[in-house]
């Protein structure tokens, strides 16, 4: 059996000078925006924050500057995700497009592909979403139907329905996991591929789905006869279900896994001032081991990765364990506190309370559910 | 890690590894004086001293490997007790303990000093292996001056044997005028021993934990019931995920907060507090975990789980509970308030990973 590496990592020098200039950005940019709005902010889609953020130099960082990107490093990276997260700022029109989608064409796509839409996604000007869930294809990934045809003339012609794909009613690109060859049922996992494409293509529908709060951010996104050229292909053919696994654990440890709360904890700081109650000392003190913690753990799997290692297990662990945590954190809040903090009042920490004890739920859902990462971890424990 | 700490290392897994079945043995006879002198022989208990002093030159982050394979093993002697009280010595400016040695976090009395030396009046409660060590080290305030005071327990007017629930020594030692051995110390140096002593059993639960782990795991893979391994069982395998999750929370905790207490000091309690109270909820899912899956088996006093399970539940609670670290991580963040509470736990870190 392994055991799971969660090595203090050394953050190299300059990294609280880059700290300190990323929150004076931040502190001029939020300055007044009440908690209620700092929650959940890698799901806040604002396309004019993401320029102003790309004018710094700060979305494709990492990228070569060949693409419009800014070679920085990847703990840099992850000093400026988790001060983004800190501070509640509204990143959610690029988040997908940083972290996986840009990543995704540097690795496989075309040199076509990447003159033509990296540059624009490190202005943060083009996002693009992710086209994996369809209607029967949730946690059971390779049983997506969506399938795309090769024509005589070499393009390919589209047929299916994704679904709750974040935000691709304000993309302008998807990557789509299709089948191009029959499913077979010994090799579930061949015959899929990666596609990139427009979202104005014609054939290619996106129909916004209400949340349970009112808000629309997910999508069914519904593709009729959409023709697309050969070079929409996104690296090898049926290699989509390598290419669209191969990195989960950029996805799944980082720091947004355990942050999303964290708006409702500083707001709770802020009631409570700084001599509360002995019931109230003791929660506060709890949470703050939880998120000292989780922290690390992120932090350790971002400076794994740095170093070329593949953590998988080890962010499968980052996320459950962080999913958990934010997810728990707004019920446990509201067991506490006099009545001037319940749920009915007009304050600032009732309505981000309101709002994130129906937003947390989905916590645990989007980027593998809590059941399929601890399959995961019990894979790792060598039990599966 | 230098090469002779890396050879103290693999010395160390050796000699706990064949010592499995001591904490059984302790038991039965007691104290452990064969596998104490080996102990001694391989320098264990001047892991933290430097070499200049004689000792091994080890940090904290070597300390924390010395006492997770004592955990993992349930070394029935107080090994982190012993490193802990020589590291004290030598910043305080006593000589070694000359024997074996532990420390006490829960010390009240008051102090004669005349030409003579240093008379100590008072009580050592909850001492690991009290009745058994040589020398016991503590700290106290008199008239607003830090001291550490060393007693050697012969000279105990009465030791009253307690135990926890694995059997281990937690004794109280009453003096009157016992000749001691002093050093003055710092008021955040001496307020830092109950932090660590905290951080000893912190780094010993991973250790524990991730045994019971290991064990659990081999148990669900050879256990057979409705015609297959129970560790085939997806409601069993969702449990041991969590179960190996938690301790690996639990294990970077300890490990983050070793590491900070060497680079940082006494800015480390912030850590050692995160790092006590993470494991302790860990130890909650873990022990549970074990023995449901273990099922009557591991209920037996035969069974080995025990030894390990009966020290977390003990290791818990020894040198404060979760109300007590709770409360004071609570109101160290309250007081500082919303707008310092992310500055504060960035400005650690980017200071330990700083180059020295």
């Amino acid at each position: 059996m392994q055991t799971f590496h969660f090595d203090p990592v050394a953050l190299p020098a300059g990294i609280p000078e880059f700290r300190a200039e990323v929150r004076r950005f931040l502190a001029a940019e939020l300055e007044g925006v009440p908690a209620s709005r700092r929650i959940n902010s890698w799901a806040t889609y604002d396309a004019a924050f993401s320029r102003r953020l790309a004018e710094r130099g700060w979305v494709g960082m990492v990228w070569p500057a060949a693409y419009g990107g800014h070679e920085r490093s990847n703990i840099e990276r992850y000093v400026l995700l988790e001060e983004l997260l800190a501070a509640g700022a509204p990143v959610g029109a690029h988040w997908i497009t940083d972290r996986q989608s840009g990543p995704a064409l540097l690795k496989y796509g075309s040199e076509a592909q990447r003159r033509k839409y990296l540059p624009g996604m490190a202005r943060g000007e083009t996002y693009c979403c992710i086209g994996m869930s369809e209607p029967n294809a949730g946690s059971d990934l390779a049983s997506v139907r969506t399938r795309a045809e090769r024509l005589d003339d070499g393009r390919w012609k589209i047929n299916g329905q994704k679904i709750w794909t974040t935000h691709a009613h304000k993309c302008h690109l998807i990557i789509a996991l299709v089948r191009t060859s029959p499913p077979d049922e010994n090799r579930r996992q061949a015959g899929l591929s990666q596609f990139l494409i427009e979202l104005d293509t014609p054939g290619v529908t996106v129909r916004p789905i209400v949340d349970l709060v009112g808000d629309t951010h997910f999508n069914e996104v519904y593709f009729e006869d959409a023709v697309v050229d050969a070079d929409c292909l996104l690296g090898t053919e049926g290699e989509g279900w390598k290419q669209a696994t191969a990195e989960l654990s950029l996805e799944r440890s980082g720091p947004e896994r355990y942050m999303s709360s964290l708006a409702l904890y500083f707001e709770l700081l802020r009631v409570i001032g700084p001599e509360p109650p002995q019931a109230i000392r003791q929660i506060v003190g709890r949470i703050a081991s939880e998120i000292w913690t989780l922290r690390q753990m992120s932090l350790s799997v971002a400076g794994q990765i740095a170093e070329g290692k593949d953590p998988a297990i080890e962010a499968a662990i980052v996320k459950d364990l962080g999913n958990g945590f934010e997810q728990a954190l707004p019920a446990l809040l509201q067991s506490i506190g006099e009545t001037g903090m319940s749920l009915e009042n007009d304050t600032e920490f009732a309505r981000t309370l309101g709002l994130l004890l129906q937003t947390a739920p989905s916590f645990s859902l989007r980027g593998g559910t809590r059941e399929i990462l601890r399959g995961i971890v019990a894979r790792g424990l060598g039990l599966r | 890690m230098s090469e002779q700490i890396e050879m103290l290392s693999d010395a160390v897994e050796r000699l706990f590894g064949d010592a499995d079945g001591s904490a059984a043995r302790a038991e039965q006879e007691g104290w452990q004086g064969a596998l104490w002198e080996q102990l001694e022989d391989l320098g264990i208990p001047l892991v933290l001293v430097t070499e200049s002093a004689d000792g091994v030159g080890g940090d904290w982050d070597d300390a924390y490997a010395v006492l997770h394979a004592a955990g993992r093993h349930a070394i029935p002697l107080p090994v982190g007790e012993a490193m802990l009280a020589a590291r004290m010595a030598e910043r305080a400016g006593l000589p070694l303990p000359g024997g074996s040695a532990s420390i006490a976090t829960d010390c009240a009395g008051t102090l004669a000093i005349d030409e003579g030396g240093a008379r100590f009046g008072g009580t050592l409660r909850r001492v690991p292996w009290g009745r058994d060590v040589t020398t016991v080290t503590a700290v106290l305030e008199v008239d607003g001056t830090h001291h550490v005071i060393r007693l050697r327990t012969d000279a105990a007017e009465s030791t009253a044997h307690a135990a926890n629930l694995a059997g281990e020594p937690r004794d109280t030692l009453v003096f009157r005028d016992a000749r001691v051995e002093t050093a003055t110390c710092s008021a955040p140096e001496a307020a830092m021993l109950a932090d660590i002593a905290s951080l000893l059993r912190t780094a010993q639960a991973v250790g524990a934990m991730e045994a019971s782990l290991h064990r659990t795991i081999a148990y669900a893979t050879e256990r057979k019931q409705f015609g297959r391994p129970i560790g085939k069982f997806q409601a069993v395998q969702q449990q041991l995920a969590l179960f190996g999750s938690e301790t690996a929370a639990a294990a970077c905790a300890a490990r983050t907060a070793c590491h900070a207490l060497g680079t940082i000091g006494t800015d480390a309690a912030f850590a050692i507090c995160s790092a006590k109270l993470r494991a302790n909820r860990a130890i909650g899912v873990a022990t549970g975990a074990a023995h449901q899956v273990h099922a009557a088996i591991g209920f037996t006093h035969e069974y080995p789980l025990r030894h390990h399970t009966q020290r977390l539940w003990s290791w818990r609670s020894e040198h404060g509970n979760d109300q007590v670290w709770s409360e004071r991580l609570g109101a160290m963040v309250a007081e500082r308030g919303a707008e310092h509470f992310w500055s504060d736990l960035t400005a650690r870190d980017d200071r330990a990973g700083a180059p020295q």
